[in-house]
C-alpha cells in the first residue's frame, strides 16, 4: 500500500462534513438502539456496508472528476498501486469505525444489561471486516467506471435490478432469473459466514465466491484504470 | 512518493501477476466447489429454535412475543439459501430467537399432493402463494408483517428487526 495515497483518501473523507456526520451517526445510533431494546442483540448494528460506503463512495471517481487523478498519476506510481491503495485505505478506515461501533455496543449493553457473549461479538466484528473489504472492492470497480459519486447510483440501481430479478424468478418459478438476481445481490453484498466455519460446516463454494468476487472486482478496476486516457489539458 | 514498481519495467499500467493468478485460481475454485456442493450439500447447523405451530402460538400468547412463521418448501432454492445465510448464522439466529417465537411450516403440496392441516390453514390465513414467505404475527392479533421472497441476509434482518421492534413497542413500554 502506498501510504501517501492512503493518507490522501483519509484526509479527503475527514474533510467532508457530510461524511463525518454520517459516520458519527453510524458509530453511535445503532449501539444505543442495541442497548435500549433488549433482545435485539447484534442485529441492531446491522452490517458493515453503510460504514464502508462512507469511505468508499467516489474513491476513484471523485479523483477523476476533480482532476486530481492526473496529478497523482503524473508521479511515479502505477495505476494498480493507486487502486490497491485506495481500496486498502477505504477498507482500513471503515474497519476502524466498525470496530469502534461494535466496541461501543458491547460497552453500552454491558452497562445496561449483562455483557454480550464475547465469542459472538468477536465473530460478528470479524465478519464485518470481510463485508467491509468485500464491498469496498465492489465500489472500487464501480468507482473506476463512473465519475464523481456515480458509483453510488450504479450500486443502488444494480441492487434494485438484482432484487427485481430475484423476486420475478421466485414468483414466476424461473430458476435462472432468480439465480442471476441472487448472484448479483451476493456480488454487491459480499460476506463470509464465519459462524459456519467455526462450527466446522463451512460452505466452500461461498468462501470461493467471496474471494473470486473480490479479486475479480480489483482486477477489473485495475484494467479499467489502465484503459483510462487522462487529458492533462482538460479543465 | 516512492518510485513505481521496478518489476513493472517502468510501465505505470502494469497488471500485477499475482492478482491475475489469484483471480483465475479463485474463479476455478468457485466453479469446482459450486459443482461439488450441488452434489454434496454442506450440513447446516440449526440454530433457530423452531416450534410446532400450535405450541408456538401458545408461547406467543404467554410471552407476548410475535410469532415468526417461515413458510418454505424443500424444492425452494431461495429457502435453502436463506437457511444457510440467516437461520444457520449465530448472530442472526440469536436475534430471531430473542425477538420472535419461530415457527417453520414446510409446504408438501408438490411432494405429497396435499399439506398437513395446520400448514394449509396458515397458508390460507396469510394468503401464501410464493416461497419463502415470512410472516411476523404480533401476539395481540394486530396487523401482521409479511415478507415475500428472500431479499438477502442484510435486508431480511433489517425488515425482521423492524417488525420485531414494532411488535415489541405495540406490546408496551420496553423495560
Amino acid at each position: 500500500m502506498n501510504l501517501t495515497l492512503a493518507i490522501g483518501l483519509w484526509r479527503q473523507r475527514l474533510a467532508s462534513p457530510v461524511r463525518v456526520v454520517i459516520l458519527g451517526l453510524l458509530a453511535v445510533l445503532p449501539p444505543t438502539l442495541m442497548a435500549l431494546v433488549p433482545g435485539m442483540g447484534l442485529a441492531a448494528l446491522s452490517n458493515g456496508y453503510p460504514i464502508a460506503m462512507v469511505f468508499a463512495v467516489g474513491m476513484i471517481g471523485q479523483d477523476v472528476s476533480s482532476g486530481v487523478l492526473q496529478l497523482v498519476l503524473a508521479r511515479p506510481v502505477t495505476r494498480s498501486e493507486y487502486v490497491f491503495s485506495r481500496w486498502l485505505a477505504a477498507g482500513l478506515g471503515a474497519s476502524a469505525v466498525s470496530l469502534a461501533q461494535v466496541g461501543l455496543g458491547w460497552a453500552l449493553v454491558a452497562i445496561r444489561h449483562s455483557p454480550p457473549d464475547p465469542r459472538a461479538m468477536l465473530l460478528f466484528a470479524a465478519g464485518r471486516e470481510f463485508e467491509i473489504f468485500g464491498v469496498v472492492a465492489v465500489m472500487a470497480l464501480l468507482s473506476s467506471l463512473m465519475g464523481g459519486l456515480g458509483d453510488l447510483a450504479l450500486y443502488v440501481v444494480l441492487n434494485v435490478v438484482g432484487g427485481i430479478m430475484s423476486m420475478v424468478g421466485q414468483f414466476q418459478h424461473v430458476a435462472a432469473v432468480s439465480w442471476l438476481g441472487q448472484e448479483l445481490g451476493a456480488l454487491l453484498s459480499p460476506h463470509v459466514e464465519l459462524a459456519q466455519i467455526v462450527a466446522g460446516t463451512p460452505s466452500w463454494s461461498a468462501l470461493a465466491a467471496y474471494a473470486s468476487n473480490l479479486t475479480l472486482c480489483l482486477l477489473v478496476a485495475v484494467l479499467v484504470m489502465n484503459r483510462k486516457e487522462l487529458s492533462y489539458a482538460s479543465g | 512518493m516512492p518510485p513505481a514498481d521496478p518489476a513493472s519495467g517502468g510501465s505505470t499500467r502494469s497488471i500485477p501477476r499475482w492478482l491475475l493468478v489469484a483471480a483465475a485460481a479463485f474463479l476455478v475454485a468457485r466453479v469446482a466447489t459450486g459443482i461439488f456442493e450441488q452434489r454434496h450439500p454442506p450440513i447446516q447447523a440449526e440454530l433457530v429454535q423452531w416450534h410446532p405451530a400450535g405450541a408456538g402460538e401458545m408461547q406467543s400468547r404467554s410471552t407476548g412475543l410475535p410469532v415468526l412463521y417461515d413458510f418454505s418448501a424443500e424444492w425452494c432454492g431461495p429457502c435453502q439459501k436463506m437457511q444457510r445465510e440467516v437461520f444457520a448464522d449465530r448472530s442472526s439466529a440469536q436475534t430471531i430467537n430473542g425477538l420472535f417465537v419461530p415457527v417453520r411450516l414446510v409446504d408438501r403440496q408438490r411432494e405429497e399432493g396435499r399439506n398437513p392441516p395446520d400448514v394449509g390453514a396458515l397458508q390460507a390465513r396469510y394468503q401464501v402463494d410464493a416461497f419463502p414467505t415470512l410472516v411476523v404475527a404480533p401476539a395481540d392479533g394486530s396487523q401482521p408483517t409479511v415478507i415475500v421472497g428472500y431479499p438477502g441476509k442484510a435486508a431480511l434482518m433489517q425488515q425482521l428487526t423492524a417488525a420485531g421492534v414494532k411488535a415489541r413497542l405495540q406490546r408496551g413500554p420496553v423495560r
